[in-house]
C-alpha cells in the first residue's frame, strides 16, 4: 500500500514538474500588438527577420483591441506570464513604467546606437521617465486640424485660420442646422492642444500642482461651453471616442476635425467625397499638437530580454518597419524609412499625404505628453469635470475649482 | 398489557440488541452523512476556490496598496477614507446603482400588465407571448448597439418619432446628456428583460385555480378586488422571483452600460461595476477597486437580506420531505 502511495506521489510529482521543465525550457518570444489583426504579412517579416537571428526561438503573437489590451496585459502580470513585448498607444505605459513593470531600455539604446540613430530623438523623448527610457517608436501620430474645403467655401471662409479666435469663428461661420463648425477628438489628452494654443497650462513647472485653474482658462471654457450648447462645436467633441467623431466628420456635416493622422483614412474609407481637394490638412496654429503614438515596451519580467530587445528593433526600423508603415498606413519613428515611406504614400494614396507631412513638423509643440506617472488618474480628475463644464451640466468656474482639486489630491497622494 | 412470552430475550441480551441497532444507526448515518459531503465536495470546492477565495483576497486587498509590479503593503483604512471622503465619482456611482436597481419594479409591473393581457383567451396569444419574450436571448451587447442607434441624435428613431408628433423641435443627444443618458440605459435594460419577467409571472398567473376567481366572481368581488385580493397574494414567488433578478441585473449590468455609454457622460450613467472595472483596469488602483467591490458586496447582501425578509424569510430554504 505504501509503495503504491509513494508510487501515485511519485507520478503526481513527475506530472507537475514536467510542464514547468517544458515551459522553462521553451524558447519563446510573446508580442502583443493593438489592434491590427489585419497586420498578418508585415508581422510576419518581423518574425522571419527575428528567426534568422534566433533559428530556435518561436513568436507567438496576441491582438487586443484598445479597450482590452490593458486589463489583458494586467492579469498576465498577476499571472506571471506577460507578454514579452507589447504594443502601448498614448501614456499607458507610464503606470506601469512608474511601478517598475517595464524593462529600462536605456542601456539598450545606449549599446546599439546605430538602431538609436535611425530614430527621431523627439519622438524617442516620449517614452522617457524620470531619465529612463521604456519604449521605442512603433508608429508615430500626432494631431492637426482637418478641414472640410467645402463647407468653408459655402460659408465664405477663403483662409485657412491662423488662430484659436480665427477656428472659432470660422466654426461659427460653418455651423447651423444640422452642420457643426468643430470637432475634436477627446481621449488620450488629444483636446489639450485648444488648450495649449491659449496659453494654459496644466500643472506648474515642477509638476506638483494644477496650473490651469487661471480667469483665462474659465474664458475659454465658458467659449467652448457656449459653442457647444449653440451647436457650433459638436456635442461628440466631448463624449465620442474614435468611432463617432470620425464617423460625424465623414457624413460630410463638420466643418473641422481636431484629430490626429490616422483619422484620415478611417473617414476617407467612410465618405466619397473625401479627396485632398475636398478635406485640407494643416498644423493648429502655434504649431500645437498631442502625440498619440505606438511604441513597442518590454515587460520586466521578459525571461528573454536580449532577443525580446532584437525583436524590437527588428520591428521599429528598417525592412521591419517599412513593413509596418505599408501594413497599416502610418509613418514610423525610423527617420530613412520615413523617407521611403512618403515616397511610397505618394504614390499608391496621394490623398494622404498632406496628413502626414504634419506629422514630423512643429516637434517641439508637443503638448499633453506629460511624463505623469498617474496619467490615468489625472484624466479622470480632469475631463469628467471639463466635460460636465462644456456640455452645460456644471457651472465653468466651478467645475474647473472642482478639477483642480481632484488634480492636486492626484498629484499629492502616493 | 401484552403477556411476556418465553420466546422475548432477557434483558441483557435485549440492551446488547439495542446498542448494536444503535451502532448500526449511527454507522449507517455517519455513511449517509459522508455521502453526502462526497457528492457536495465538488460544488463546494468550486465555490470555495471561485467564490470564497477571492471574497477573502479582495478584502485583504482592499486594506492594502497593491499592485501588480510590486509587493503589497498594509494601507490600513486609506482606500476607505479615499472612497467615501473625497471620491464623488463613487457616491455619484453608488446613486446610480440604487437608481437602476430601483427601476426594476418599473420593469416587473410593466411585465406584469403584459403578462395579464396574454394570459387572457385572445387569438394568437402565443405569438405575442414569443414577440414579448424574444427580446430576452439576444446578446447583451446587440441589445446595447440597437438601443444606441434607436437613441441617436441626428439618425435615430426615437428622435424621428418625437419630431415628427411635434413633441420636439430637434434631436435630444439621450446617450450624450447628463439628465437622458440614465434613463435611456434602464429603457434598453428593461426592455430585454421584460420578456423574462413576463414569463415568470405567467407561469404565476397559470398555476392559480380558476375556481378561486370564479368563487370571488360569485361572491360579487369585482376585477380590481380579484386582481388585488387573489392574482397579487398568490403570484407573490413569481414577484419575488423577478425582483431578485432585477436586483442582480442593477448589479451586473455590465455590459450594457459599457456598450452605450462607457459609464459617461462623466459617470451619468456608470454604475458600481463599471467603475470597479475602470477603476482597476484603467486606473490600474486594483486595492482601491477592491475596497469598492467590498462596499458592492455588502450593499448587496443588504439587499438579498431585505428580500429575504419581504418573501417570508424563508426564500430558497429546503424543506424536510417537500
Amino acid at each position: 500500500m505504501k509503495r503504491l502511495a509513494a508510487a501515485l506521489a511519485a507520478g503526481a510529482l513527475a506530472l507537475g514538474l514536467l510542464p514547468g521543465m517544458a515551459a522553462a525550457q521553451e524558447k519563446k518570444i510573446t508580442v502583443m500588438t493593438w489592434n491590427i489583426p489585419y497586420f498578418e504579412e508585415g508581422f510576419q517579416v518581423w518574425v522571419d527577420e527575428f528567426k534568422k537571428l534566433h533559428p530556435d526561438f518561436t513568436v507567438e503573437r496576441i491582438d487586443m483591441k484598445g479597450t482590452e489590451l490593458p486589463t489583458f496585459y494586467q492579469t498576465q502580470v498577476v499571472a506571471g506570464t506577460p507578454p514579452d513585448i507589447v504594443d502601448v498607444q498614448g501614456g499607458l505605459w507610464l503606470e506601469y513604467a512608474s511601478q517598475g513593470g517595464l524593462t529600462d531600455l536605456t542601456p539598450f539604446l545606449e549599446r546599439d546606437k546605430d538602431y538609436t540613430g535611425r530614430l527621431y530623438p523627439e519622438v524617442l523623448a516620449n517614452w522617457e521617465y524620470e531619465g529612463k527610457n521604456y519604449g521605442v517608436p512603433l508608429y508615430v501620430s500626432k494631431t492637426l486640424l482637418f478641414l472640410n474645403r467645402k463647407m468653408m467655401q459655402e460659408a465664405g471662409i477663403t483662409k485657412d485660420p491662423e488662430s484659436f479666435d480665427e477656428i472659432m469663428t470660422a466654426a461659427e461661420k460653418m455651423a447651423g442646422g444640422e452642420k457643426t463648425g468643430l470637432m475634436t477628438l477627446n481621449f488620450d489628452w488629444l483636446y489639450w492642444p485648444l488648450f495649449a494654443m491659449n496659453g494654459v497650462e496644466f500643472v506648474n513647472e515642477a509638476g506638483t500642482e494644477a496650473a490651469f485653474n487661471t480667469p483665462e482658462t474659465v474664458a475659454l471654457v465658458q467659449r467652448l461651453a457656449e459653442a457647444t450648447q449653440k451647436g457650433v462645436i459638436d456635442k461628440i467633441s466631448w463624449t465620442g471616442r474614435w468611432v463617432e467623431p470620425n464617423g460625424a466628420f465623414a457624413a460630410g456635416t463638420v466643418g473641422m476635425l481636431h484629430a490626429h493622422a490616422p483619422a484620415y483614412l478611417w473617414f476617407q474609407s467612410k465618405a466619397d467625397w473625401v479627396n485632398p481637394e475636398t478635406v485640407g490638412a494643416i498644423n493648429l496654429p502655434g504649431g500645437w499638437s498631442t502625440p498619440n503614438s505606438h511604441a513597442l515596451i518590454m515587460s520586466k519580467g521578459t525571461k528573454w530580454p536580449e532577443q525580446s530587445w532584437d525583436f524590437m528593433k527588428i520591428a521599429t526600423s528598417g525592412a521591419g518597419a517599412k513593413a509596418m508603415g505599408t501594413g497599416t498606413n502610418n509613418l514610423t519613428g525610423d527617420r530613412a524609412v520615413n523617407e521611403e515611406l512618403m515616397a511610397y504614400f505618394a504614390k499608391e494614396i496621394p490623398a494622404v499625404v498632406p496628413a502626414l507631412e504634419t506629422q514630423f513638423q512643429n516637434l517641439d509643440k508637443l503638448t499633453g505628453n506629460w511624463p505623469f506617472a498617474k496619467d490615468a488618474a489625472l484624466k479622470e480628475a480632469f475631463y469628467p469635470e471639463l466635460q460636465a463644464a462644456v456640455l452645460g451640466e456644471k457651472d465653468v468656474k466651478e467645475a474647473l475649482d472642482s478639477a483642480e482639486r481632484k488634480v492636486n489630491r492626484v498629484l499629492s497622494s502616493r | 398489557m401484552a403477556p411476556r412470552t418465553d420466546t422475548a430475550p432477557a434483558p441483557k441480551t435485549r440492551r446488547r440488541v439495542l446498542e448494536g441497532a444503535r451502532t448500526f444507526a449511527s454507522r449507517k448515518r455517519t455513511r449517509e452523512i459522508g455521502l453526502v459531503w462526497l457528492f457536495l465536495a465538488p460544488s463546494l470546492a468550486i465555490f470555495t476556490i471561485y467564490r470564497i477565495v477571492p471574497l477573502i483576497w479582495n478584502g485583504v486587498l482592499s486594506f492594502q496598496f497593491w499592485s501588480p509590479y510590486k509587493p503589497a503593503e498594509f494601507a490600513g483604512l486609506y482606500h476607505y477614507e479615499e472612497m467615501l471622503f473625497y471620491d464623488e465619482a463613487f457616491w455619484e456611482t453608488l446613486w446610480n446603482t440604487l437608481i437602476f436597481m430601483a427601476s426594476a419594479p418599473v420593469g416587473i409591473a410593466l411585465a406584469l400588465g403584459v403578462a395579464l393581457l396574454v394570459d387572457t383567451p385572445i387569438r394568437g396569444r402565443n405569438t405575442y407571448r414569443t414577440i414579448v419574450f424574444m427580446s430576452y436571448p439576444v446578446m447583451t451587447v446587440a441589445v446595447g448597439i440597437i438601443w444606441q442607434w434607436l437613441f441617436n441624435e441626428k439618425v435615430g428613431l426615437i428622435n424621428y418619432v418625437l419630431i415628427s408628433l411635434g413633441v420636439i423641435d430637434q434631436g435630444i443627444p439621450f446617450l450624450e446628456s447628463f439628465t437622458f443618458a440614465l434613463p435611456a440605459v434602464i429603457v434598453a435594460s428593461i426592455w430585454q428583460v421584460i420578456g423574462f419577467y413576463m414569463i415568470i409571472l405567467l407561469t404565476g398567473l397559470q398555476s392559480i385555480p380558476p375556481s378561486l376567481y370564479e368563487a370571488a366572481a360569485i361572491d360579487g368581488a369585482g376585477a380590481v378586488q380579484r386582481f388585488r385580493r387573489i392574482t397579487l397574494p398568490l403570484i407573490r414567488p413569481s414577484l419575488f422571483l423577478c425582483f431578485v433578478v432585477g436586483i442582480i441585473n442593477s448589479f451586473t449590468a455590465f455590459d450594457l452600460i459599457f456598450v452605450m455609454t462607457g459609464g459617461g457622460p462623466g459617470h451619468a450613467t456608470d454604475l458600481l461595476v463599471t467603475y470597479i472595472y475602470s477603476t482597476a483596469f484603467r486606473l490600474s488602483k486594483f486595492d482601491y477597486a477592491a475596497a469598492i467591490t467590498v462596499v458592492n458586496f455588502l450593499l448587496f447582501v443588504a439587499l438579498a437580506f431585505l428580500a429575504n425578509r419581504l418573501a417570508g424569510g424563508e426564500a430558497g430554504a429546503v424543506k424536510p420531505g417537500g
